[in-house]
Parts: structure tokens; sequence; C-alpha cells
């Protein structure tokens, strides 16, 4: 049994939770520090991982654990993206030039793209727990920090810190993939992933609404906005907490004391960054997710400025109508997830392409009508559509990843998600950050911007499904499955029996195929390590 | 088609609005003197320094009758120095969309006689260099004269304001308070847990 091979990557932490009986190839001493129950609130597999997902319950570890991670997630949104609806104010305290507040905007990007790289390394190490615990603590500092700006390369310096901690979305998904059986990770990670963007949103209202009230307890304006600020630093602080009190690395207990138990020998880095690397789809998808998150980004930052300016509205409203922006994450983002896989069974990879392509294009098109129209219900209604289109796409998106590396997904996730921040932070630096256009122009251009940049998909084969105009492969072993999962192991790596994994995984998704061809159903024991 | 139908009538409200006829500011008499004395060459503070201003009717250029001026209202508006890079603060000759007068300081009934009046610049006002204007209107609250303390070109005359920074002590120890506090509970928690591994393990 492939399982039983020490060493073998993405085999199952068999023998780490030291409750099992004593093997021919034993582990050290049993761990004492592991949760002493052996129920758990929902059905879980041999790995303890959840195989149903319960939303509205808070039970240890599972569900907790879902809603630490995506909360945490969502407090980092709000921290990175709570000065853009009061730029406004601060642009007047600090004197502040268009290009300042553009490079602000790409600084508050840019530090993740980093952050998310490395965060994978610091979840292997440290586990998810004190992962994201870290970040939260570390970042909360550097918001109450917000206090001592005054002037622009503060503002910029302080926000590039605070950005830094978007790499909790890395946290996350890598959390719920210990937590979580693969057969429901998608709809775990997708859901967790578009509510903690809800924070980009949720912030658009929180921020001015404290301002006004701080305001009217008496603060002027220039210091009211510095003290709003002290607000999401204590989030930080008060999910860092719970994460370090409530939170578990694994479904029987924390990573330290269960590393010391015979670890899982990981796979080596070098190999799966090389199949990552030279996978030409993975670079397609960080370009395209760069046009889906990134433009999300990008318009937390930069909509209720335009809204106050263009529309001449106030503060709050201004807030009000890009929160919206946001929050539509709540369905949006699963809807694409959904969307794609509905695609999946009728029309099968090619189908899920499609649904790409068409709602990443049809969000790019209402992000040009959204630089063109002048009145404020149009400008709403074409900023709604564009939310719905970029969402779904990022959901969409991750409905595709899976399937483009099954030994280096833990790492093309990375990439991708850092493409995104990547993405926002050239398009902000190229059409937001420039005093020579105009707002509605940047807007304009990005629309299409995103309608060109979506184009790639159709380039996107897989040779055992086809792509959006080609077919399938008709060789009998090039248009395999297997073939295309199996490729990624050396002949070595092969007869040490570490593929058997990425076997199983083939097997299973032959229903990319689409119409009505089943796939075999998902041994217990195929889980991945890392999404 | 029901939203569709609102998105019409909303659109063809909003057009109606616009095709009123909105004042544009080449089209004003410069029939106010606005005089504002200060100190040249020092920068104002915010929040500490006042500014005197005096104004009246020109009656050498006035070719209007007094009787239309209904309301005068002085403002304190954005010298181009501090407009470059700034689009919020742009200048535009229609009226409803110029952005140079951002801030009112003084909102009276107009009356003949030369008036005159101090002005404590509050904390709100951002570091910039300005100068001032005064607008006359009439029943309908249209703008319908205007005076100001600079010359066309908006070059003569101009006065800094010095704004405050908007820190504050307080705020700056209760900065370091919290960021310590977050700091040392995760190294608390860290060494704690490793602790207790070590003795359990």
């Amino acid at each position: 049994m492939p399982e039983n091979i020490e060493g073998s990557p993405g085999s199952s932490m068999h023998g780490v939770t030291g409750r099992e009986s004593v093997m021919a190839f034993s582990v050290a001493s049993p761990t004492v520090h592991t949760d002493p129950t052996a129920k758990f609130d929902l059905p879980v597999d041999s790995e303890h991982k959840a195989t149903k997902f319960k939303l509205f319950s808070f039970a240890n570890p599972h569900m907790r654990t879902f809603h630490l991670s995506w909360i945490s997630f969502f407090t980092t949104f709000i921290s990175t993206f709570a000065a853009a609806p009061l730029v406004p104010i601060i642009r007047d305290n600090l004197n502040l030039t268009k290009s300042d507040i553009g490079n602000a905007g790409v600084a508050s990007v840019s530090g993740s793209i980093f952050s998310r790289l490395v965060m994978g390394a610091v979840c292997d190490l440290l586990g998810p727990r004190y992962g994201c615990a870290f970040l939260l603590m570390l970042s909360a500092p550097t918001v109450f920090c917000m206090s001592f700006v005054s002037d622009a390369s503060g503002y910029i310096a302080v926000r590039f810190m605070i950005g830094f901690s978007l790499a909790t979305f890395v946290s996350c998904q890598y959390w719920m993939s210990t937590m979580f059986n693969s057969k429901i990770i998608g709809l775990v990670n997708g859901t967790a992933a578009g509510w903690g963007n809800m924070g980009g949103g949720a912030t658009q209202l929180l921020m001015p609404v404290l301002f006004e009230i701080i305001k009217k307890a008496g603060a002027t304006s220039f210091i009211a906005w510095r003290i709003a600020f002290f607000i999401p630093g204590w989030f930080n602080v008060i999910m860092g907490v719970f994460v370090l009190t409530l939170g578990q690395d694994l479904p029987d207990g924390n990573l330290g004391a269960l590393q010391k138990k015979g670890d899982v020998a990981k796979d080596k880095f070098s190999k799966v960054l090389w199949y990552a690397v030279t996978n030409y789809r993975t670079w397609i998808f960080v370009l395209l997710y760069g046009y889906s998150m990134g433009v999300e980004l990008t318009i937390d930052n930069v909509i209720a400025e335009y809204f106050y300016d263009r529309f001449d509205l106030k503060l709050h409203l201004a807030g009000i109508i890009a929160a919206c922006f946001g929050m539509a994450n709540l369905l949006a983002r699963p809807f694409g997830g959904f969307t794609s896989d509905y695609m999946a069974t009728r029309f099968g990879m090619r189908g899920r392409l499609w649904n790409l392509w068409l709602l990443q294009t049809a969000g790019g098109l209402c992000c040009l009508c959204l630089g063109l129209v002048n009145s404020l219900p149009l400008a709403i209604t074409f900023m709604m559509l564009f939310s719905i289109g970029a969402q779904a796409a990022c959901g969409a998106t991750f409905g595709i990843i899976p399937f483009i590396s099954r030994r280096s997904l833990g790492i093309i996730s990375g990439m991708t998600g850092a493409g995104g921040n990547f993405g926002s932070g050239l398009t902000q630096l190229v059409f937001f950050a420039n005093a020579s256009f105009s707002t509605e122009k940047g807007l304009t251009y990005m629309g299409i911007m995103i309608m060109l940049v979506t184009i790639p998909v159709s380039f996107v084969h897989f040779p055992q499904w086809g792509s959006m105009f080609l077919p399938p492969s008709q060789d009998v072993v090039k248009g395999s499955e297997e073939h295309y999962y199996v490729s990624e192991w050396t002949e070595e790596e092969k007869q040490k029996g570490m593929h058997q994994a990425s076997l199983k995984f083939a097997e299973n998704s032959r229903s990319e195929r689409g119409g009505k061809v089943a796939s075999a159903p998902t041994p217990p024991q195929n889980t991945p390590n890392h999404v | 088609m029901r939203s569709f139908l609102l998105e019409v009538s909303l659109i063809l409200f909003f057009l109606l609005k616009t095709t009123n006829g909105d004042v544009l500011f080449s089209s004003l008499p410069r029939s106010l003197f606005v005089v504002a004395s200060l100190v040249e060459g020092r920068v104002l503070k915010a929040g500490e320094d006042d500014i005197s201003v005096t104004f009246g009717s020109n009656q050498t250029v006035t070719n209007q009758a007094d009787e239309s001026y209904k309301k005068v209202k002085v403002k304190l508006c954005y010298a181009p120095v501090s407009q470059i890079d700034r689009k919020w603060r742009k200048t535009n000759d229609n009226l409803k969309k110029d952005k140079t007068c951002q801030f009112t300081i003084y909102d009276k009934p107009y009356e003949r006689i030369v008036e005159e009046f101090k002005w404590k610049i509050e904390k709100d006002i951002p570091t910039a260099t300005y100068f001032v204007r005064s607008y006359v209107y009439n029943d309908a609250n249209e703008e319908i004269a205007y005076g100001q303390t600079t010359n066309n070109k908006k070059s003569d005359n101009l006065f800094k304001i010095q704004g405050i920074s908007g820190r504050h002590m307080s705020m700056d120890i209760a900065s370091v308070c919290f960021s310590a506090f977050a700091l040392l509970s995760l190294v608390g928690f860290f060494v704690i847990e490793k602790r207790q591994a070590k003795v359990k393990g």
C-alpha cells in the first residue's frame, strides 16, 4: 500500500497522531499533547479530516478552524484597505498628490507578493495556526503606526508594511486543507477565500462610520482618522489571540507536538518548484488572476475616492457604495466556483475554461462601461456587474488550478495568489498613480486590459481534455489523465512509488472529460497535504 | 425590464437637470473688491491664527443693479500651486463642478456697506497656498458676481496656511503600548507552548 511507504509525499499523516498501534517501522514515543476526544462533531475520513461542511457550527476542530481562518483573512483585508475610504481626508492631512495616493495603493498590495510566497514554507515549519497568528500579531503594530504618519513617504511605507498581512490567504487555504477532505476542499476554500475578500468591502463601510463617530465625539478630522485606525489594529490583536487560544493545526492536535513523532517527509522543494515553473499553464493563470483578483484589490483601493470625487457624494455614502463591491464576494466567488463545477459536469474542462473566459471578459466589459458613464445609478449598476464578473472569475480560476498539477499544487496556488497582487500593483501603477489619466479613464483602460489579458485562457490546453477550441489528443497514451499527472515524476521517483497519489488523482479527474463520465470514487486516504 | 425602465427614466431625469444652464465663472463680473490683511510672507497656522477680510462692492466696475445681490459668501480657495497633481481641487469654469474654493468662511445676506470680519483658521484646513474669493448670489442661489484678493492669473497676494499635523502625544503612546502588547503576547504564547511541549515530551 503506497501510504505505508515512508516518505511518500501526499500520503496520509498515518502514525503522526501516535494513537495507532505500534508498527514495524514504529515511530518514537507516543504523543501526549493531542486531543483526547476520538469523537468529532462532523463525519471524518481516516486522517480525521471532515467530509462534511456544517456552516453554522463552531465545533472544534474543523468548523472552528474554518471560522478562525476566514475571519483572520477578513481582518487582514480590513486592515490593508482601511485607508482607502479615508483617502479624501488623509490626502489633505498629509498633503498627498495623486501620484502619492496611487503609489500607496501599489505599495499596499506589493508586500504580500513576497509574503504569500514565503507563507507556504512558514506553514510547513510552524503550522498554519502559528503562521496565521504571527501574521496577525506582527502586522498589528504596523496598523497602529498610522498614528505616526506625517507625510507621503511615511504613508506609503506603512501601507506597504500592513499589506504583508494579506498572506493570511495562504495560511487560510493551508489550514483548510489540513481539516477538510479533498472532496469538499474546493467549496470550503472558495467560501473561506470569498468571505475573507469581503473584508475589502466591509472596511469601506466600517472606516467612514468610525471616522464620523469619532468626529462627533469631538475630534477634528485630521486626528479622527488616525484614531479610527486603532480599531482595525485591535481586530488584528483580538483575532491573533483567538487563533492562538482556540485554534489547532490538525484535527488531532498541534503541529509542534505531533512533529516530534515522525513527520511526513516532504517532497523536494526544488522539484516541486521546477514542475510548477516549467508548466506554461501556471504562468497563464498567474497573469489571469492578476486581472481578476488583481483588479478587485485595485478597485478596493480606488473606488470610494472615485465616487466621492466624481459624483460629489459624502464620505460615508461613497463608502457604502464602495463596500457593495467587496461584499458581493459573499456570493459571487462561490458562484464562480459553482458555475465552474456545473460546466464541468456538462462539458468537462472545456466548460470550465469557457466559463472562466466568459465571466472575466464580462467583468472587463462592465469595468470599461463603469469608466464611461456619467450618472450615478449607471455607475453603481456597472460596478456591481463588474464585481460579480471579477469575483466569480476568481472562484472559477481556483476551480481549474487543482488540475494543472498534482505534485506542485501548493506552489502553483501560491504563485497564482502572488500574481493577483502583482497584477494589482502593476495596474495601479500604470493606470491610477499617473497624474495624466483621470480615474475614469483609468477604469476604462483597466477594463480593456482585463479583456485582452483573458484571451490567453484559450491557449490553456490539456492533452487529455483539450482546450477552449481544440479537442483532446487522440493518442491513447498521451491523451490519458495518468500520463499527464505521472509525467511530473521521474523514473526513479516512480520506482519508489512516490507517484501513487498522482495516479489516484488522475483516476478521479476523469470527470473533467464532461458528459456523463462517472469518476471513480475517491478512496479515503487520497488527500493532499497542502492544497 | 423594470430595472431597465428605471434606469432610462433616471438617465432622462439627470439629463434634464444639466440642461438647465449652469453658471460659468468666466461670465461673472468682478464687481467686488476683497482684501485679506495678513503679514506678507508669514505662514499662518491652522487653529491658531486669524484672517481679517474686508470686502465690498467695487463701484467703478459694477454694471449690474445691486437689487439682484441677495447673499454674499466668502470662500477660501486653493492657489494653482496647490492644485497641481490634485484633481480633487481642480478649477472648472462651470461653477457647479468647480472645486477651487472648498471652504466657506462667511455666509450672510448682502449689504451695501463695506464689510469686515475676522475668521479663525479652523483645524481641518489643510496645508496649502490660498487666496480669498467672494461670490454674490441672487434669489435663485446662483452666482452673479465675484471678487478676490488675487489677480486673474491667481499669482499675486497668495498666502500659506500650515495645517495641524493630526498627531498627538497620547495617540503615539497608545500606539506603542498596543504594539508592545501584541508582540509580547505572541512571543509569550510561543514560549509557553514550547515549554509545555518540552515538559510533556
